[in-house]
């Protein structure tokens, strides 16, 4: 029963970040790529943790930690430069 | 049992996580799609995390605490980037009067 | 030890007298001489053991896997040399003190003169055949800058240039002859070398091999046709030709020769090269000489003839003539040292050295004049002195050759017309300067004796000449003997150093030299004029400057045919060549591309991977224009790629990766900030289709390597580190303990490079403000808000937990994915979180860090941690952990590795921040008078 159940996040993380990039594609303005970008990073975390779950490994929680940190200071940093140009001043 | 319940959140989780991309593609303008991922993704990352705590608790390496710092992390900063974003649209709007 | 010491001494004592000069100008000469004095003094006890039959050897291992040690030999040439170098250096020194004007910097000269003389002393005690090219090459520098000690004047300039220059080619040339001879022998050590000739001389090598390491020689010996800049090097002081130009570095090419004489000589190339070279130059200097005005330049092609015989003598090959060869090294060295002394006193004395203006000295300083006269008489070979018996040997020797057969008389009346000529020029130089009317002109006038301690020096000198020419056998034999015996580098033949050897036929010549040479001179105006209608302004140095003129014109338009400064066209170029590269082994090929190993089965996941980054790829080129999307399409790419990392169980390329990329996103948000947000197309169609055919070749063929290699079966080194990486380093994590350990001194290389590369890029940016765009690509305002406050409020609580997971990276990182490298990342990302949200005056209000300091520090940390294990008596940085994890020690083993990732640590905030800082400076202080 688990391992359907990690078959079906899969899947469903697999289908979200098609999803996310083909926002990230369509756009059409820049915050909704920034948005998209965002997401990707969110679903990517999803898909380590449940990576880690399937393989029995905890090795790959640093890698999230990471993309959830990374993540959110890109998204900082393109929007802030969307506001401000500057974005360290 | 435990299976169950881990297998239980793995599903919702990864239910949440399509819902809240599926939102973000279909719905018809920027300020309606940053409720998915902000809402329904973050939650869904969140239910996988939650099955990752109680998979890897339940090996007996005592009680796994890692996902709770990534958890921590994404509702933290969620509100933060989905703030800027508006703001960002807003501001190529020309409506960004604070 | 004392060996080293004579070397080492004048090295590190040139820095003295330029300090010592501010306590005066005969401070600075006293320390110069003492520390001369001190190396004598130091050489003296190994001297005595030479010359008691001892040769003196030490060697030190330095890196004995590439053969390179440092090897000293003290042996009977070298001696000589020592002798030489030292003696004549401290009289030079004592010259000089009076030679120089109040406005010459005195400190300067004296150090620069030491410098000379610790690398002159270095070739002449080297036993290492690279070693003693690094200290040749180091005479030619010193030389450079002493030549051009007066560089205000454009002569000394051009001079030290071209003595450069030659000298410089020749050494080249040495270096490749040596590295033949070492190929060779097997072997760099002289002393092994020297007693390989047979081997030598009967290797297939042998011919390339002798033409390179002559060239060296001739070059720096001045052989013609390598022989114009020494008369152009004259306009160095008089003190540096005295010393450089006469007695020791002009030298140093017939001392390769007499020091390799065992290993190389005995062929007929070498007679045929050595010997012809040398006797060319002993003739068309000698001619030349005569014709100069410039008293100097007379000296200066004077010399060059004397190499020139010196070098015949090495050529003719016989014991007899290697023994004559020494003989006029010694007796050379004393005479025209003087006579360039003399010289000196002159110019010093009468404002010129034309010698059509000086006349009639005899009257204003006659003691001077009498020194030199008993000096040009040695020159000239005069009988009592010592020139005459070192000419005497050398006309003996023409006599007994036998290898020209039917042409036998050649040599012999060669040699005697030389004679004719040195007597000539010799006579020129006594009867012109000191007699012959009145002084024309002199822009001193009138002249008279210098100041008394001035000519200690040539006293000392012309009285060697006198003791040497009357009594050889009590004052030079003992020198010569083992001078020549190391030369022969075996028994010496018989020899007589008496002056009167009977009524024979050398005696003959050295009588017809004279006489002819007196006759020439009482014609020498009919013969100037000859000699100007003939040879009207034949000049090596103009040919020399177009040459360099040539060389500099291709040079230039070579440079403007392939760099036209279009980056798009060098990196065409370069693409375009890795693609012939990349093709040409495929074209000629038949092996199919994929190799045996079957493909790894594909799950559903990597290949949607795969789908995303390759179309994120694409969109990231197609929409390059448009900058800002284009980075995010870039973000996509990069954040698959860090996945890949992670599916195939790379988790610290992983978290580099992923650290990385939100670097560079920043930097590139930074830079983009400048540049305008689209960008127009500029290229032709045309253009872009090549461009994209050559990127498809590029992409290609990249394509097809990795997979013909990934097909194949191939043996890594990666079993290695992962089963040495718990038992040799003491840490799971194979890439961390590569990194600080198996590897350990690469990263500390890289991250010596890395703060490099981070100074320089403050260095650049330090002070330098850009123009900012008022508004968006829009055409909007700025958002009035700097620093949202959701931002800044909520991002201060990640700090601490960023913080956190940094330090929790570097903790496990030696066990586990993470380390000082990634921490760092994290940390700086982390920083730059807080410039973002908070601006980078409130950030530094409340973190009151220098990046430089902690750059500094963390390269100084890894640094130290290697060198600690000296105090272990082990090898930098590896072996020291070795040693630690030794019984007992396992944690403490963790804990110098650990140790090191910290350096690394520290490097790595420190140059990301002060990139990343500098960076968003260049806004800062315009941002802050515009008030908004």
């Amino acid at each position: 029963m688990l391992n359907a159940a990690i078959v079906f996040a899969f899947a469903c993380i697999a289908a979200a970040l098609l999803l996310n990039f083909w926002r990230l594609l369509r756009g059409p303005t820049t915050p909704d790529r920034i948005l998209a970008l965002d997401t990707m990073y969110i679903n990517t975390i999803a898909l380590l943790v449940l990576f880690g779950i399937h393989l029995d490994l905890t090795a790959f929680f640093e890698a999230a930690l990471l993309i959830a940190m990374m993540g959110f200071v890109g998204t900082v940093a393109l929007c802030k430069y969307l506001l401000r140009g500057d974005i360290i001043e | 049992m435990l299976d169950t319940l881990i297998a239980l959140f793995l599903v919702i989780g990864g239910a949440f996580a399509l819902i809240g991309s599926i939102g973000l593609a279909r719905l018809p303008d920027l300020f309606m799609r940053l409720h998915g991922p902000t809402k329904a993704t973050t939650l869904g990352v969140g239910g996988i995390l939650i099955a990752s705590v109680l998979h890897f608790s339940s090996r007996g390496d005592g009680l796994s605490l890692h996902e709770l710092l990534v958890t921590l992390f994404l509702f933290i900063t969620a509100p933060i980037s989905a703030y800027l974003i508006a703001r960002a649209m807003l501001h190529l709007r020309g409506d960004d009067k604070p | 030890m004392n060996l080293l010491l004579i070397i080492l001494l004048p090295l590190l004592g040139a820095l003295l007298p330029p300090l010592a000069i501010r306590y005066g100008r005969s401070a600075s000469a006293w320390t110069a001489a003492a520390i001369t004095l001190a190396a004598l003094l130091f050489a003296l006890g190994p001297l005595v053991a030479v010359f008691g039959g001892a040769p003196q050897e030490v060697h030190w291992t330095w890196l004995p896997q590439a053969g390179l040690d440092i090897h000293l030999r003290l042996d009977g040439l070298a001696a000589l040399f020592v002798l030489l170098i030292l003696g004549i250096g401290l009289l030079v020194i004592l010259y000089a003190r009076y030679y120089l004007a109040e406005r010459d910097p005195m400190g300067r000269f004296y150090g620069l003169l030491l410098l000379f003389m610790g690398a002159m002393l270095g070739v002449a005690l080297s036993n290492h055949l690279l070693q003693l090219l690094v200290f040749w090459e180091l005479t030619s520098l010193s030389s450079f800058l002493l030549i051009s000690y007066w560089h205000h004047r454009s002569d000394a300039r051009r001079g030290a240039r071209m003595a450069l220059a030659i000298t410089g080619a020749g050494g080249l040339a040495m270096l490749a002859g040596f590295m033949l001879l070492g190929h060779i022998v097997g072997s760099y050590q002289i002393s092994v070398i020297l007693n390989a000739g047979d081997l030598i001389r009967a290797h297939p090598l042998y011919a390339p091999m002798l033409l390179l390491v002559l060239l060296g020689a001739f070059t720096k010996s001045a052989q013609f046709p390598f022989h114009f800049w020494l008369p152009h090097a004259m306009a160095a002081p008089t003190p540096v030709s005295a010393y450089l130009h006469s007695a020791t570095m002009v030298k140093a090419g017939v001392f390769l020769l007499a020091r390799l004489y065992p290993a190389l000589s005995g062929t007929e190339l070498w007679f045929f090269l050595v010997g012809g070279v040398g006797l060319a130059t002993l003739l068309f200097a000698a001619y030349n000489a005569l014709f100069q005005h410039d008293l100097k330049g007379l000296l200066a092609y004077s010399t060059i003839s004397h190499l020139g015989l010196i070098t015949l003598l090495f050529g003719i090959g016989t014991p007899l003539a290697a023994v004559a060869g020494v003989f006029h090294i010694i007796n050379h060295a004393t005479f025209k040292a003087s006579l360039f002394m003399a010289a000196g006193i002159i110019d010093h004395e009468t404002g010129t050295r034309d010698m059509r203006l000086i006349n009639g000295m005899w009257k204003y300083m006659p003691h001077t004049a009498t020194l030199a006269m008993v000096a040009a008489a040695a020159m000239a070979g005069v009988p009592l002195l010592n020139g005459f018996l070192s000419k005497e040997m050398f006309f003996a020797e023409t006599l007994h050759l036998s290898a020209l057969g039917a042409f036998s008389w050649v040599l012999p009346a060669a040699a005697t017309l030389a004679g004719i000529f040195a007597v000539a020029y010799s006579a020129r130089f006594i009867h012109d300067v000191f007699f012959n009317g009145e002084p024309i002109d002199l822009p001193k006038f009138p002249p008279h004796e210098p100041p008394r301690h001035m000519k200690v020096p040539v006293e000392i000198l012309v009285a060697l000449c006198l003791l040497v020419g009357i009594l050889p056998a009590i004052t030079v034999a003992p020198l010569l003997a083992v001078a020549a015996g190391a030369v022969l580098n075996g028994p010496l033949p018989d020899y007589s150093l008496a002056i009167w050897h009977g009524f024979n036929t050398p005696f003959i010549m050295s009588l017809v030299a004279l006489a002819g040479g007196i006759a020439l001179y009482t014609q020498r105006h009919k013969l100037f004029a000859l000699h100007d209608r003939v040879f009207p302004g034949v000049d090596a140095r103009a040919l020399f400057w177009e040459f360099i003129t040539w060389l500099m014109d291709t040079a230039h338009a070579m440079t403007r045919a392939l760099e036209n400064g279009s980056l798009q066209r060098y990196a065409a170029l370069l693409l375009l060549t890795a693609v012939a590269a990349i093709a040409w082994p495929f074209l000629n090929s038949t092996a199919p591309i994929a190799g045996p190993v079957p493909a790894a089965p594909i799950d559903a996941l990597t290949l949607l991977g795969a789908l995303v980054m390759m179309a994120a790829a694409v969109v990231t080129t197609v929409w390059q224009r448009q900058r800002l999307t284009a980075v995010i399409a870039l973000s996509v790419v990069g954040l698959v790629v860090s996945l890949t990392f992670v599916r195939w169980s790379a988790p610290d390329l992983a978290l580099t990766q992923l650290s990385v990329e939100v670097v560079t996103i920043v930097l590139l948000l930074l830079a983009l900030y400048f540049l305008p947000q689209r960008a127009t197309v500029d290229s032709s169609n045309l253009r872009r289709g090549q461009d994209l055919l050559l990127a498809t070749g590029v992409g290609g063929g990249v394509g097809l390597i990795t997979w013909a290699m990934l097909t194949r079966p191939y043996t890594t080194i990666a079993n290695y580190f992962v089963e040495n990486s718990l038992p040799g380093g003491g840490g799971a994590n194979v890439v961390n303990v590569i990194l600080v350990d198996f590897r350990g001194f690469d990263t500390l290389g890289e991250i010596t490079v890395l703060a490099i590369a981070a100074i320089g890029i403050f260095a650049l940016l330090d002070n330098l403000r850009l123009e900012m765009p008022a508004t968006d690509d829009g055409g909007r305002p700025w958002s009035s808000e700097r620093y949202p406050l959701v931002l800044s409020q909520l991002t201060r609580f990640l700090l601490p937990l960023a913080l956190l997971v940094s330090v929790y990276l570097f903790l496990r990182g030696h066990n586990a994915p993470g380390g000082g490298f990634i921490a760092g990342l994290v940390t700086a990302v982390a920083l730059i979180l807080q410039y973002m949200a908070s601006g980078i005056d409130w950030t530094q209000q409340r973190w009151r860090l220098q990046y430089h300091p902690i750059i500094a520090a963390g390269v100084l940390i890894a640094a130290a941690t290697g060198a600690g294990s000296w105090l272990y008596d082990r090898p930098f940085l590896t072996s020291a952990f070795g040693h630690f994890h030794l019984p007992l020690a396992g944690e403490f083993e963790l804990a110098t590795a650990m140790l090191f990732d910290l350096g690394v640590y520290l490097t790595v905030v420190g140059v990301v921040m002060l990139i990343l800082a500098n960076l968003g400076k260049l806004t800062q202080r315009s941002a802050g008078e515009g008030g908004t």
